[in-house]
């Protein structure tokens, strides 16, 4: 299936979803006005490449610097996607990139993996 | 404005210490604009740590509550564009965040509920009552949201948020300004 790319905007993060090298990444701020709006392209794009494969390792590189509350509310749903994944034999690895100096981000990545067991989460501190 | 008059605003702003005012028409391009200036503001007063993006998520929320639930302008209140005034600035070490829209009176009592709550609540109750609406399926009718934005300003604060309404003057009580107050 064809890859999924969105460039960023002030308020909207890249989407880079080499759906072909099961690479997927998540880049930027994320505030649109209508969050349920902008990621129901990603989710079903996602739902799609999800749905046809199988036995698959699949990289994920969250780094999104800033996330409102929809937009928060939105991602948990697409990590539920990414865990079920692994009913298809699939693996996910969840590397988790955030800010060293704050903590919301973390927080949320650690939230992820309490409620996401199947995923596998690494967190991976950056410095600006 | 006389220029006397903006000597003495000026000198007000500078004594509360206001990095940043607006006083506006809101959109969601004034939003992403409003909020890189203010991130650059903030980078400048503070570096780029935990602080700024504190100061950064509570601004977002409430200019995005504005542009969700604002009754319209101070000009003419028949044209629902949102309108609302937002100021952020640094007292000694803490930061303030002060939001001010018209909203309907009808919405007072359910705002005031949803607010006391939330001030009732210790920070780690703030943190779990998050978590809990977050993943929960409840869908608040009056919310265009995720229903998430008081309990997120809530979250980010380092004190109790803090609230007021005020009739406008002239509407037979049928409007009334809505203010609402983060320190961080």
């Amino acid at each position: 299936m064809e890859d999924l790319y969105i460039a960023p905007e002030r308020d909207k993060p890249e989407i880079d979803f080499k759906f072909s090298q099961h690479h997927l990444q998540l880049r930027g701020e994320s505030f649109p006005e209508n969050a349920v709006a902008f990621y129901a392209p990603v989710a079903s794009a996602l739902m799609n490449y999800l749905g046809e494969t199988r036995n698959q390792q699949i990289a994920v590189d969250f780094e999104l610097r800033y996330f409102n509350s929809s937009s928060t509310k939105i991602l948990l749903n697409v990590f539920r996607m990414l865990d079920q994944a692994s009913s298809n034999g699939n693996t996910v690895h969840l590397n988790w990139h955030h800010d060293a100096e704050d903590d919301t981000v973390l927080d949320f990545g650690n939230d992820i993996a309490g409620d996401f067991i199947t995923l596998k989460y690494h967190a991976v501190p950056s410095r600006r | 404005m006389h220029i006397d008059m903006f000597k003495a605003f000026r000198q007000f702003v500078t004594e509360q210490g206001v990095l940043f005012y607006y006083n506006g028409y809101l959109s969601q391009p004034i939003v992403a604009a409003t909020g890189e200036a203010l991130r650059g503001r903030l980078e400048a007063d503070n570096g780029s740590g935990k602080v700024s993006r504190k100061v950064f998520s509570t601004f977002v929320e409430m200019m995005q509550n504005i542009l969700h639930y604002s009754e319209g302008g101070s000009v003419d209140l028949n044209e629902k564009v949102p309108f609302g005034n937002v100021a952020v600035g640094r007292l000694g070490e803490r930061y303030y965040i002060v939001s001010g829209n018209i909203i309907s009176s009808q919405h007072i009592n359910r705002l005031r509920d949803k607010l006391e709550t939330i001030r009732a609540m210790s920070s780690d109750e703030i943190k779990a009552e998050y978590k809990r609406k977050l993943r929960g399926g409840e869908q608040d009718d009056n919310s265009k949201g995720a229903g998430l934005g008081f309990l997120t300003v809530a979250r980010e604060a380092s004190e109790p948020i803090e609230y007021s309404f005020e009739a406008l003057p002239g509407s037979n009580d049928a409007l009334s300004f809505f203010y609402l107050k983060a320190s961080i």
